[in-house]
């Protein structure tokens, strides 16, 4: 969903973000459907933090716990009387969810498990070139499957499998050859990769079906070991989740917001997860004030996962070919990542679009588009990954560019790495701690390193600001909007835009008589965007609005015939397009959406579809068929958003559905892509057709979100034998050290967090004085139990240590925070925000001292928000 | 005259983000406290601690929790000056620097304050001081220079969540007394309008919704113009002059008699 | 905060620290002692006649210094004249509620008596040279003291500016929001009275330093004394009344001061001895208006500062 949507709904609940204090402008909506309306805002958080200030409802919880409270709310809501009587959810969950799919008999769900899943076993897969994935265990999936005739996987491993693991071993098509057929059309080849339909049980009775697995699942999950495992008082619990539930339904729509204290967990996408399960099975998608939102860190970083800056997938989230899975050719990775029914079976007209932006006229059906010039990864190439790697000296050098990892997890053992550099550009607004990492850091300062010793080449290249650059930003909306500059660069400060094209023109001419096969890549990449203005073409700016165009894409034939939108695409060459689901943008050489700027009227219940451009093809709210009933009328007056007329889908916003097909249409037996969906399949990205309670395949921790403990924890896992997750990505390394379950030596639960005063690492805000006197020092923040505990006053110095490390903050000692009771004892709970550093206006002690190149498996995202320590009066 | 502008804050809305601090910063071009390298305060997360002569508007943070923590409220305000309809700034000000506009906003001309700071120690609030920068006093002007070009105040518009909403002060009234009710009707019987009528120094041109008792966002239960104690003051100042004088006569003139005694 | 016994607790300190505590001082003391000196050109006789000089060689000077010590407080000193004169339309710049406007005034008022009397007072004082005017033109000044009729309305009219400058300042600061001072209407009564009790001490001092302690002019200046000091211990038990429950600003180390400072030996030390000692020549006569002048100023140190550290 996105935050515009949040207005319409009847209740918020705020968890896993602290949406107030780090989206505020976001917030904006939450409190207009609190004041238009009287909509209820709940927030889970372990503090007491300025979103909980408007809240109506807060309910604390242990840091790490929100799968343990989800868990709870899903079962109290399957087991409610309203949720089994009124007909909208059965309808809902019955019609637009997997809920009646059948599973393979070989699954085995964790409840009765320990606490793992079928198919755990010791991690195999990787290249030697790369030993850096950081897995010790995985799992293979083939039992997590749907039951069909045949089995199989659902074809695609979705790019969540961030570090291309081997997925589940295949069977069907693809070990025949694809069908035989190399070249365009690829549709035999899409064809030959349908499987059988899943088997279903639409009574919801099979104790196979995923609506019983969910169920049993859950049922552990009680209010009383709610408030065991969280810490959450029962009453609390019990008043949020009834608050959820009376808040869903036909009538009315209840969302959540997360952010980063969902992600940074050694199960991240899990928690994620879990919270969409229970919002299907409340009928909270696709539904105006329904749905999820994903609450994006920085101004363009859902355009920086569109046109991806992540390592392993490309343009409009394909995969990135990797060396890892069967990807010789361009027919091996089709077959290898397309899901044949639902959209995605229109990959290969995205793929092939995407070479042939990338390799323009070179790009050939002879040579399979260019798609062996491509570049394949050989495992995680994210940033802890790559980051040990360059500790243990295998990376010569780093392109830092709006980043500022000397103050990044386990700092001073990324800090070690950069020592390890040839060399180093840092390409910035300030000099940061990164760029001064061999001169001021902590071990150079106390003489533990020598600056002399440090044989990195530093190069820093001063940054344009954001308001001195052209282009679009995406929003967190998907919403991309054109910005105009507002000022030129002072001196020789240039724009990241500017910086990487001329990198790139200056290696294609330095590879420009290379024979070397590796090099041809290079040679052939298109690359030619030179701006349109004399003066911006003298400093060697690129064209916003080529790059813009080049996204769009246009007949590979006649480049002035932008494509209108993704149908147009073609798998023969004939189009061109660098991001599949930006097409559409700039539909015509003078129109272009991003800079349309005509808000509805005001009062009408519009998505204000002339304000900007929402990919996938200016729809606001996805899955939108899903705001109508299964027969196409809209739920009710109140949340009416999509409905069928008699000859087409239409309403408030784009349809998320093929416009003339009924509600009764059917799917065809043998079709592809949309073809295979019928009339009521709402979720047409999947092959299904629905949502999935249940993940047979995507995720490579487990089918059903389950709460673990974070790799560090101070408690014995209260529901199962399993402590944390089997398959979290750990670097052992020295100084990377994690303390055992309850460690008496660090007793205390951490969490790490913002402010609204500061931004990440400080860069952005500790160097600006109205920012920096708002909060001038780093702090920790303590219950008065604990700080009486350990004899600390307010405003004392008090030491944290971890087993990586020790830092320095003042106490602000605060009754927002409170001591749990946590299985019978009491536990408190520390947080510290991060944003200080030794470079800057104001500086303090970088808190990601503390931290642990630790990860969840699925996107290799670090576990900042739960783990243990120490504190002593300083 | 225009018709009278300014604020209606709700305070119930109000997430703290301190945008409103900064943008008035900004825009007013004021320095930060010690160039930025200000202290923490240790009382929760308000750092700049109170409205002066280079803070404008300020964020309240006020932290009320039971020791079990069953009760727990943040309340969160931001102040500025309120525009007094009878403002006490203005009634004193030696120098004619503080000016009452087409706004009816109450205005302070930097460059014919002298800095004598009696306006400071008038103030029923505590808003002015001296901006060490221009050596005068200073305080919010509600944003005189954007008005006058048809701008709303810079505060205002940074304010994500409408906490404070800017306009004439019949339709804020008008708005601010139905969210009341809304509240009301919700449960929140604490909530109520200060300064939103007459009954306060003629009106505060920026009022606010609180939920509880206006010490305990710091701001005065019962403000007064100061000059409630100019008659009273100068009548007994006579009349201790007169006392003064009848002493002194008494005692010069016994005297005389004393010396006339034989 | 929360229990603040009055709503001027929610207001802040303007920084009036040790200038215009001083001024308060020096100010009401150039009131006094022109108001005595008055008070005596009209009512002594002429054997008083160099107290009276006495007062008016104190007035003046301390008068001038009035006016710069409230000039270096302002923030931007040299706009000191905005209070006279309106900047941008340079018309007079007169607000008769505002006590500081008119205090400004009545310091200008105040300040051309007592510069007109301080020449009148060294025209009679025949040790002082003449630079620059004849005898006979020097000698003109003194009609500009009683008992000629221009000195005598000269003299009223300076008496009632000082005694205005002796007071207005306690007005001034009762028409604020500050504690303390606004909780009580009563200041300007206290800072009249006290003026009037320190310029006596003071006179008695110089007096003393000439060695007229035993004349008749010292005498009836001690009694004056006495009666004000005794005013002064009544107006500071009705100020401390009237401030009610704002009376907790100076339940602290101020009260502390205000007693043991102001109080005890400012007043009722040298009431009592005073009174003990009346019309002898004591030997405390040197400590006495010492105490009463330490007390005077004191009082003005706790007033201000009081405040100022709520
Ligand atoms: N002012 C400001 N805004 C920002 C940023 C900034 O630095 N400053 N950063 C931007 C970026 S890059 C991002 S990613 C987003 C992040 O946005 P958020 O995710 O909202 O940010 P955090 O403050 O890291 O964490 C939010 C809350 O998580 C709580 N928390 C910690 N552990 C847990 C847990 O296990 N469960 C639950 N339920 N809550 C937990 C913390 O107490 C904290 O209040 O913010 C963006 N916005
Ligand atoms: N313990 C802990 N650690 C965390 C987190 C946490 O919650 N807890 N959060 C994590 C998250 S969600 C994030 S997003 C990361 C962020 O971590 P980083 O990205 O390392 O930190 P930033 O401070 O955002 O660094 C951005 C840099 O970009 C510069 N910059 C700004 N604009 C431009 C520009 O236009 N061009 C260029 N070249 N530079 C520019 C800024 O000056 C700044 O130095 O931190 C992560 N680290
Ligand atoms: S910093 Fe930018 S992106 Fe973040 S809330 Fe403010 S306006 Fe939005
Ligand atoms: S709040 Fe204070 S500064 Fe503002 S107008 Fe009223 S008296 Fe003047
Ligand atoms: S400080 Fe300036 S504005 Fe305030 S009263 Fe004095 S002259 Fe007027
Ligand atoms: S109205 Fe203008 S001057 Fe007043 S607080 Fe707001 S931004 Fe600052
Ligand atoms: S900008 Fe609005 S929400 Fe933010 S602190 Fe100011 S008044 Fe509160
Ligand atoms: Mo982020």
């Amino acid at each position: 969903m996105y935050p515009r949507s949040m207005r319409d709904s009847d209740c918020i609940v705020v968890m896993g973000s602290n949406m107030a204090e780090n989206h505020p402008v976001a917030f904006r909506w939450p409190m207009a459907a609190k004041v238009e309306h009287g909509a209820k805002i709940i927030h889970v958080d372990p503090r007491f933090t300025r979103t909980s200030a408007v809240a109506d409802i807060y309910a604390p919880v242990r840091a790490g716990s929100d799968i343990a409270f989800l868990g709870g709310v899903i079962n109290y809501v399957i087991n409610h009387q309203r949720w089994q009587t009124d007909p909208f959810f059965k309808t809902w969950v019955g019609t637009y969810t997997n809920a009646a799919t059948i599973i393979g008999d070989e699954y085995k769900d964790a409840e009765d498990n320990d606490g793992v899943f079928s198919g755990l076993m010791q991690h195999k897969a990787g290249v030697p070139e790369w030993p850096y994935n950081g897995f010790s265990s995985q799992y293979q999936n083939d039992s997590w499957q749907y039951a069909r005739t045949r089995i199989g996987d659902q074809g695609r491993v979705a790019s969540t499998a961030q570090s291309g693991e081997t997925p589940a071993a295949k069977s069907g098509p693809e070990a025949e050859g694809g069908g035989g057929r190399t070249g365009p059309p690829f549709d035999a080849l899409v064809h030959s990769l349908v499987k059988p339909r899943p088997q279903r049980d639409d009574t919801l009775q099979n104790p196979r079906c995923v609506f019983q697995i969910v169920k049993h699942h859950f049922s552990r999950y009680t209010p009383e070991m709610v408030e065991r495992t969280t810490g959450c008082p029962r009453d609390t619990f019990l008043k949020v989740a009834d608050t959820i539930l009376a808040n869903s339904g036909a009538d009315r729509t209840t969302s959540f917001a997360y952010a980063v204290a969902w992600t940074q967990h050694t199960n991240g996408p899990q928690i994620i997860g879990c919270c969409a399960l229970l919002q299907l099975l409340l009928g909270n998608f696709g539904r105006p004030g329904g749905g999820i939102m994903a609450l994006r860190g920085h101004a363009s970083i859902q355009g920086s996962t569109d046109v991806p800056t992540l390592y392993h997938s490309i343009h409009g989230y394909m995969a990135h070919p990797t060396a890892l899975k069967k990807h010789e050719t361009l027919a091996d990775y089709l077959i290898a990542e397309t899901v044949p029914t639902g959209y995605w079976g229109n990959m290969p007209k995205f793929m092939v679009s995407y070479l042939k932006s990338m390799y323009g006229d070179a790009a050939t059906v002879e040579n399979q588009f260019g798609y062996d010039w491509h570049p394949k990864i050989l495992g995680d190439h994210s940033h802890m990954p790559m980051f040990v790697a360059m500790n243990e000296g295998k990376v010569k050098g780093m392109l830092c560019i709006g980043q500022n990892p000397a103050t990044s997890l386990n700092a001073k053992l990324e800090r070690a790495a950069l020592q390890k550099l040839e060399w180093l550009v840092v390409k910035d607004n300030w000099l940061h701690e990164t760029a001064n990492f061999w001169k001021t850091s902590p071990e150079v300062q106390n003489g533990e390193v020598s600056a002399a010793d440090i044989k990195t080449e530093v190069f820093f290249f001063p940054a344009a600001q954001v308001a001195e650059t052209e282009g679009t930003f995406t929003n967190t909306q998907r919403m991309l909007q054109t910005h105009y500059k507002a000022a030129d660069a002072p001196g020789d400060c240039r724009t990241d835009v500017w910086f990487t094209y001329q990198l790139g023109k200056r290696l294609k001419k330095l590879y420009a008589d290379s024979q070397a096969p590796r090099d041809q890549g290079f040679k052939n990449t298109t690359f030619d965007y030179e701006h349109e203005d004399a003066k911006e073409r003298a400093i060697g700016e690129p064209s916003a609005i080529k790059l813009l165009k080049e996204m769009n894409g246009y007949q590979t034939a006649d480049p002035a015939r932008h494509l209108a939108g993704f149908g147009e695409l073609k798998d023969d060459g004939s189009t061109t397009c660098a991001s599949w689901i930006y097409s559409g943008v700039f539909p015509a050489p003078n129109r272009n959406l991003a800079a349309s700027k005509e808000p509805d009227p005001p009062g009408q219940p519009g998505a204000h579809l002339k304000w900007g451009f929402a990919w996938p093809a200016n729809r606001r709210l996805m899955y939108n068929r899903a705001s109508a009933d299964p027969s196409g009328k809209p739920w009710s007056e109140r949340k009416k958003w999509i409905w069928w007329d008699g000859s087409k889908w239409t309403g408030y916003d784009v349809p998320d559905f093929a416009l003339t097909k009924a509600p009764d249409a059917q799917a065809k037996p043998d079709g592809i892509a949309l073809d295979a969906l019928s009339g009521t399949d709402a979720f047409i990205m999947k092959g299904d057709g629905v949502a999935w309670l249940y993940v047979p395949t995507g995720l490579v921790d487990g089918p059903l979100p389950t709460q673990y403990e974070a790799a560090e924890s101070p408690v014995r896992n209260p529901l199962y034998k399993q402590q944390s997750s089997p398959v979290f990505k750990y670097w052992q390394k020295d100084g990377n050290a994690l303390a055992g379950v309850g460690d008496a030596q660090f007793p205390y639960v951490i969490t790490t967090y913002r402010l609204t005063e500061h931004y990440l690492s400080g860069a952005m805000s500790r160097w600006l004085p109205t920012l920096a006197e708002l909060m001038p020092e780093l702090f920790i923040e303590i219950s008065p139990e604990l700080a009486q505990e350990k004899g600390i006053d307010n405003l004392d110095w008090v030491r944290v240590a971890t087993p990586r490390g020790q830092i320095r903050a003042k106490a602000l000692v605060t009754r927002r925070l409170r001591p749990l009771q946590i299985d019978g004892r009491t536990l408190h709970q520390v947080g510290m925000p991060w944003h200080w550093g030794y470079e800057g206006v104001v500086r303090g002690d970088v808190v990601n001292e503390l931290t642990a190149l630790v990860g969840d498996p699925n996107v290799s995202i670090h576990e900042g928000k739960a783990f243990v320590c120490n504190i002593e009066k300083a | 005259m225009a018709e009278p502008m300014g604020f209606y804050t709700d305070t119930t809305v109000c997430i703290g983000c301190k945008a409103c601090e900064v943008a008035c910063k900004e825009w007013n071009q004021l320095p930060a406290a010690n160039g930025g390298a200000n202290t923490m305060s240790g009382d929760s997360y308000d750092n700049t601690r109170r409205l002066d002569g280079i803070h404008w508007r300020h964020v309240k943070f006020v932290e009320q929790f039971s020791e079990t923590r069953q009760d727990g409220r943040w309340l969160l305000m931001s102040d500025v000056c309120k525009h007094c309809v009878q403002a006490g700034c203005l009634e004193v000000c030696p120098t004619g620097a503080i000016i009452r506009t087409e706004f009816d906003t109450v205005v302070i001309q930097s460059n014919t304050c002298n800095g004598c700071r009696d306006c400071i120690a008038a103030c029923p609030f505590g808003v002015i001081d001296i901006n060490p920068v221009s050596g005068t006093a200073q305080k919010c002007t509600l944003c005189y220079d954007r008005l006058q070009n048809g701008l709303e105040p810079a505060c205002s518009k940074a304010c994500p969540t409408d906490s404070i909403q800017f306009g004439t002060i019949s339709e804020l009234r008008a708005r601010a007394q139905k969210r009341v009710e809304q509240l009301h009707q919700a449960g929140e019987s604490r909530a109520y309008l200060y300064g939103a009528d007459e009954k306060m120094l003629g009106g505060l041109n920026s009022f606010y919704l609180l939920v509880d008792r206006p010490e305990v966002y710091g701001l005065p239960p019962d403000p007064k113009l100061p000059s409630r104690h100019l008659q009273s003051g100068s009548v007994l100042t006579v009349l201790g002059a007169l006392m003064v004088g009848l002493a002194g006569v008494f005692s010069f003139r016994s005297r005389t008699s004393e010396e006339v005694r034989p | 905060m929360i229990d603040a016994p009055s709503s001027t607790w929610f207001t802040a300190g303007p920084h009036w620290h040790w200038l215009i505590v001083l001024y308060f001082f020096v100010g009401g003391l150039a009131g006094g002692c022109y108001f005595i000196a008055a008070l005596i050109d009209i009512l002594g006789r002429a054997e008083d006649r160099p107290i009276a000089r006495l007062g008016y060689y104190v007035a003046f000077p301390a008068v001038a210094l009035s006016g710069l010590l409230l000039t270096l407080d302002l923030s931007r000193p040299l706009r000191f004249w905005h209070m006279l004169i309106e900047r941008n339309t340079f018309a007079p710049m007169l607000k008769p509620w505002s006590p500081m406007s008119l205090g400004s005034w009545a310091l200008l008022v105040f300040g051309l008596f007592s510069f007109i009397s301080f020449l009148g007072a060294l025209a009679e004082d025949e040790r002082v040279r003449r630079p620059m005017l004849r005898r006979a033109q020097w000698s003109a000044f003194r009609a500009v003291r009683p008992p000629s009729p221009l000195g005598t309305i000269v003299a009223v009219l300076g008496g009632i500016a000082g005694m205005f400058v002796a007071g207005y300042t306690g007005v001034l600061l009762a028409v604020t929001n500050r504690p303390i001072w606004s909780d009580t209407p009563l200041l300007g009564m206290l800072f009249i009275v006290s003026a009037a009790s320190t310029s006596a001490a003071l006179l008695m001092l110089l007096a003393g330093r000439y060695g007229w302690e035993g004349s008749p002019g010292v005498a009836a200046l001690q009694r004056m004394d006495g009666i004000v000091l005794a005013l002064e211990l009544v107006v500071l038990i009705a100020v401390m009344v009237s401030l009610g429950p704002a009376l907790r600003g100076w339940l602290n180390v101020w009260g502390l001061v205000l007693l043991i400072g102001v109080i005890v030996p400012g007043v009722i030390v040298p009431l009592v001895l005073g009174w003990r000692h009346r019309g002898r020549r004591a030997a405390a006569f040197a400590l006495l208006p010492v105490l009463v002048l330490v007390g005077g100023f004191l009082l003005r140190v706790v007033v201000i500062f009081s405040s100022e550290s709520i």
